[in-house]
């Protein structure tokens, strides 16, 4: 069964041709009354990739979405999906939604939500009643699917939630959140998932705040503050960005933090710990034959990747500095 | 497609919501009681003018029976399209403001369906629930006053086609309000509007009595416009009434005045063409002021 959705999947994509990106956005704005929520907001996501959306609660992310959705209907700019307006219904055929609450009606039972969305997305009664329980195994919801909603707990609430966003095996799947009522375990099964459909050649844009679960499974991300992309691009290029070096001496005098700043720059002196901020790791072998040869007894010399936590940390800092 | 999935959906949650069961259960418990109430009240009528000793002659008892038949029934349906307007409102205040206070109507507008289609969907639905309600219901006590009083109402099925469209207006009026209103505010404004119209009703009868007074009638017609339920209740009710009720004496010499809660005289051609074009009008404004909604 996976086999022929990923057929289908490469199948779609090969038909879309790679000059129609997934979603486009260009100057979007939304502003609910005085307060405006989006910024400007211009991006692309290429069939096939993983994207994660990232900022602090309030960022506009879950109003980007929406947009994206035609739940919500932008103020200014531009947005598509394949190619079309997300206003027109047609335009959501092939998107699949995990909203951020993930609240369904609640007198429903998991298999009969799952029968409605089916049908709305148009898929038959033969087709579904084969689709269904599948679909409740794949997400860790076998056996339950007759029990009503309201008895769900919130992670099986989420995990239900999942379901119905791949349902119809779509090309896009937009994910709000999408582990945060999830416990360890829930949340690598959805880091999982997302791989298999990004393996299927599904795009997959995930909103999160949550900067490991990005870095697992994203190829690019945006980061945004205030409706407004901080940074966006591969995950490599944005952590990686800055590269610094971690050495432990047996003293941190003026002249030795003079021989660093020839070589980077003095990001932290802690006692005789310094952190070195260098342009690339390959003076590293210099750096510690020069200190030697200087003098210093050298203990430790690790290069030190900034995590997205960091990036993140530091763009988001600014702004609400600014 | 879309429409009727929707609709099949909305019934379903109607059944869940064990509305379906509570309806059928009252409106088996409001028949049972009007069929004894009523059989009773005419059994002791007809022995009373039976008596010998009773004023006046046989004409008279067989009218007074008559009329008190009528009465009953006008009673009878109006506590029907009572109960009936009541559950119209409610189900139109709950049909879409609570779905998107809850979040759940997100991932449901987020699938290959226009607004329109599910307004459409849900409205349906729902008024065929009522629809059916209404035609038991009417049908049941019209049914009763038959095998117990022989009773023959003017035109049964204007009666029911004409407190169908009562509910349908109610029904789409509340729903129109759940497009652009919170929940709670939506339940209060509709049943704010829905006892104006009712007194409407009221100000328009006591206009009737003689000598009539013309500003009350207007005023009395200017609220039924602003929600035209209870003129075509009052519409409905005139088919109610058997010819031979018209035709009592007491009518043609203009002794009585009518009914306080019905009507003797048939609805107005324009008021008809209103009560009509309303509730299509409303679900045509719920559908603009939906699509343009933030969710």
């Amino acid at each position: 069964m996976s086999q022929t959705a990923s057929a289908d999947h490469a199948a779609g994509i090969a038909g879309t041709g790679s000059a129609v990106p997934a979603i486009a956005t260009s100057g979007l704005r939304k502003s609910f009354g005085s307060r405006v929520a989006l910024h400007d907001l211009t991006l692309a996501v290429q069939p096939g990739e993983v994207f994660g959306f990232l900022g602090p609660n309030g960022a506009g992310k879950t109003t980007a979405m929406k947009i994206l959705l035609g739940l919500v209907r932008p103020s200014g700019g531009e947005a598509l999906v394949f190619g079309r307006s997300p206003a027109e219904p047609a335009a959501r055929r092939r998107v699949g939604y995990l909203p951020e609450h993930f609240r369904f009606q609640e007198w429903a039972t998991g298999a009969e939500l799952l029968d409605f969305h089916g049908r709305l997305s148009g898929l038959g009664g033969t087709e579904l009643a084969g689709r269904i329980p599948e679909l409740l195994e794949r997400v860790g919801l076998a056996g339950r699917g007759g029990e009503r909603v309201r008895r769900y707990s919130k992670g099986m609430t989420q995990r239900l939630g999942l379901a119905l966003a791949i349902l119809h095996r779509p090309d896009l799947v937009l994910l709000d959140e999408p582990t945060s009522a999830l416990d360890p375990v829930g949340r690598r099964e959805v880091r999982e998932l997302v791989r298999e459909l990004a393996a299927a050649g599904v795009t997959v844009f995930l909103n999160s705040h949550l900067l490991t679960e990005v870095e697992a499974v994203c190829d690019r991300v945006a980061i945004v503050s205030q409706g407004r992309v901080l940074a966006s691009g591969p995950l490599d290029d944005l952590a990686g960005a800055v590269t610094q070096l971690r050495l432990l001496l047996d003293r941190a005098d003026r002249e030795l933090l003079a021989l660093l700043g020839r070589h980077g720059e003095v990001v932290a002196v802690e006692g005789t710990a310094v952190t070195l901020a260098v342009g690339t790791l390959d003076v590293a072998p210099d750096l510690a034959r020069l200190l030697v040869t200087s003098g210093y007894r050298l203990y430790g010399l690790v290069p030190v990747h900034r995590s997205l936590e960091d990036v993140f940390v530091d763009l988001v800092g600014e702004v609400r500095e600014g | 497609m879309s429409v009727l999935v929707v609709a099949r959906w909305t019934v379903l949650e109607a059944r869940r919501r064990r509305l379906v069961l509570a309806g059928v259960v009252l409106s088996v418990a409001f028949v049972a009681l009007f069929a004894v109430g009523f059989a009773l009240l005419y059994a002791s009528q007809e022995r009373a003018g039976a008596d010998p000793g009773a004023l006046g002659g046989a004409l008279e008892a067989r009218e007074e029976l008559l009329a008190m038949s009528t009465i009953l029934v006008v009673l009878g349906l109006y506590g029907v399209q009572f109960l009936a307007a009541l559950l119209g409102l409610f189900l139109g205040v709950a049909s879409v403001s609570p779905e998107i206070d809850s979040g759940a109507l997100h991932a449901v507008l987020a699938r290959p369906l226009s607004r329109l289609q599910y307004l459409l969907g849900r409205f349906l639905a729902l008024a065929g629930l009522l629809a059916a309600y209404v035609v038991v219901m009417s049908a049941a006590l019209l049914l009763v006053a038959r095998v117990v009083a022989g009773y023959q109402p003017g035109d049964a099925s204007r009666v029911v086609a004409l407190m169908v469209l009562e509910v349908l207006i109610l029904l789409a009026v509340s729903l129109l309000g759940s497009t652009v209103l919170p929940t709670l505010a939506n339940g209060v404004v509709m049943l704010a509007l829905f006892g104006l119209a009712w007194l409407g009703g009221i100000i328009g009868f006591v206009s009737t009595i003689p000598p009539g007074n013309e500003l009350m009638a207007n005023l009395g017609t200017a609220v039924s416009l602003l929600l035209p339920a209870d003129a075509v209740w009052r519409g409905a009710s005139f088919h109610l009434l058997p010819p031979s009720f018209l035709a009592l004496s007491s009518f043609a010499n203009g002794e009585e005045v009518g009914l306080p809660f019905g009507s003797t005289s048939p609805m107005t051609g324009a008021m008809l063409a209103w009560a009509l074009a309303y509730p299509v009008a409303c679900l045509a404004l719920a559908v603009a002021a939906f699509r343009r909604r933030d969710l």
